[in-house]
């Protein structure tokens, strides 16, 4: 009955507080009881959106207090114990919430595989497949052409010139969806002609310096493309760049890839930190190096321009997982 | 042991951490189980009102482990697939509740009837 009006009164109290006083209950010899509602402030704090190093930091706090009242050696090894007891019970959601988001992040790699062959597969048919009903479309035309009187004939000329229109497109989108570049020639010939379209379309140089030769796994292949994509999109679409460069070179063991621009900037921080569209293509981006066991560094702030780096270690070890996945 | 009450979540707790120390588990272990019990008794209070909590030491041909029943005559659960995937809404974060027990132990079992009840028995086995 006790323990039931101590529960009532207890959402008020701020976690801090709650904190430091279950753990003097605890080191004091609450058991179980006080262990299971430990367990329970540690769910509370990540509805709260508390940090697991918020946690630590209110842990410190607590335990310092609890110290400071304990002067004899024996007194203090028992809230050592205790203290350490206590804050595994806090952190055993934490435990579980991070079992989660690593399935989570299993399931994100797996739907972004899944992705890059429907792009394939949709890529392949725009081209291929439609290319190859437009090419008979225009045999059929031509049939025609021959038993119509001139009139006619020029009119079906003009209905030539639009196929041909809707050809055009039909291929850059293809290209642009997925190109077979990559796969056929490797990633820095994909890079070259995805930015030689971007740089006529939206009229900015794009200057490349690229000292690499041979060929990666395909999945790092690919990332590399992908990144290097959302770079220049986000370059042109948002940082209203004037011009981009992009180097990639290799030091020893490491792959090294930047793509620089003089746009606008923005502050990473706060891009990072909020869950808007912008912080997600960071996020997204970051992910997929980490698939591939690289890191992203992002640079940027206001009126600085943006850079982002990627360093990839290439050990045999890792192409060979590459390969694996 | 029937589960009512806070102090029934509490002496299930004891029991299984007791019995795991016993079984020789390790201490970060020993919290895990108590975490599941935790979660699975926080099912049965809130969504039957009642039920039960059995506890038991098992062995496999190479391992000893730990087994935990828990089960209620409570409103059951229409879709179970639903129940074991991760969501926000009910307990405020990714991983809580039935499908973080399930990450949590090494064996989950789920069955349930509605308005019959539900039993979910895990096994978690000493490394």
């Amino acid at each position: 009955m006790k323990m039931a009006a101590g529960r009532k009164k207890r959402p008020q109290a701020s976690l801090e507080e709650e904190y430091a006083s279950l753990l003097r209950e605890y080191a004091a010899g609450g058991g179980e009881a006080t262990l299971g509602r430990a367990y329970e402030l540690g769910r509370r704090a990540i509805a709260e959106r508390k940090s697991l190093l918020d946690l630590a930091s209110i842990h410190h706090g607590a335990l310092r207090a609890l110290a400071q009242d304990t002067n004899n050696g024996k007194g203090r090894e028992d809230v050592l114990r205790a203290s350490a007891d206590f804050l595994a019970e806090c952190m055993s959601p934490y435990e579980m919430a991070q079992r989660g988001f690593q399935d989570a992040v299993r399931a994100l790699r797996q739907l972004n595989e899944t992705l890059e062959q429907e792009i394939k597969r949709i890529a392949y048919a725009v081209h291929d497949e439609a290319g190859q009903l437009l090419v008979a479309v225009h045999l059929a035309l031509a049939d025609m052409a021959r038993e119509l009187p001139k009139p006619q004939q020029e009119q079906l000329g003009r209905i030539k010139g639009l196929l041909n229109e809707v050809e055009k497109h039909l291929r850059r989108y293809s290209h642009e969806l997925r190109p077979t570049i990559l796969d056929d020639l490797g990633w820095i010939p994909a890079i070259r002609f995805l930015a030689e379209g971007i740089s006529k379309r939206a009229n900015l140089p794009i200057h490349i310096q690229a000292r690499i030769s041979g060929r990666l796994p395909g999945p790092a292949e690919t990332a590399l493309y992908r990144i290097v994509q959302e770079s220049l999109n986000n370059a042109v679409k948002h940082a209203k760049a004037r011009n981009i460069w992009i180097r990639a070179w290799r030091e020893n063991q490491v792959l090294h890839c930047s793509i620089r621009d003089d746009g606008e900037g923005f502050d990473t921080h706060r891009a990072q930190g909020t869950p808007g569209r912008k912080g997600l293509g960071l996020i997204a981006m970051q992910e997929r190096v980490s698939a591939i066991g690289g890191t992203l560094r992002i640079q940027s702030g206001p009126g600085q321009g943006t850079e982002i780096s990627l360093r990839l270690p290439l050990e045999t070890e890792h192409v060979n997982s590459c390969r694996a996945r | 042991m029937a589960i009512n009450s806070d102090q029934d979540i509490v002496l299930a707790r004891q029991k299984g951490r007791a019995m795991a120390a016993e079984l020789g588990f390790l201490s970060g272990d020993a919290t895990l189980i108590a975490t599941a019990i935790s979660e699975l008794a926080r099912n049965i209070v809130t969504y039957a009102g009642k039920g039960h909590i059995t506890l038991k030491g098992i062995q496999n041909s190479s391992h000893v482990g730990i087994l935990v029943v828990a089960s209620d005559h409570g409103p059951g659960i229409p879709d179970i697939p639903q129940a074991l995937r991760d969501g926000f809404s009910t307990s405020g974060s990714l991983g809580l509740g039935l499908p973080g027990v399930r990450r949590l132990m090494d064996e989950f079992e789920i069955t349930s009837q509605p308005s019959r009840g539900t039993t979910v028995a895990v096994k978690k086995w000493k490394q």
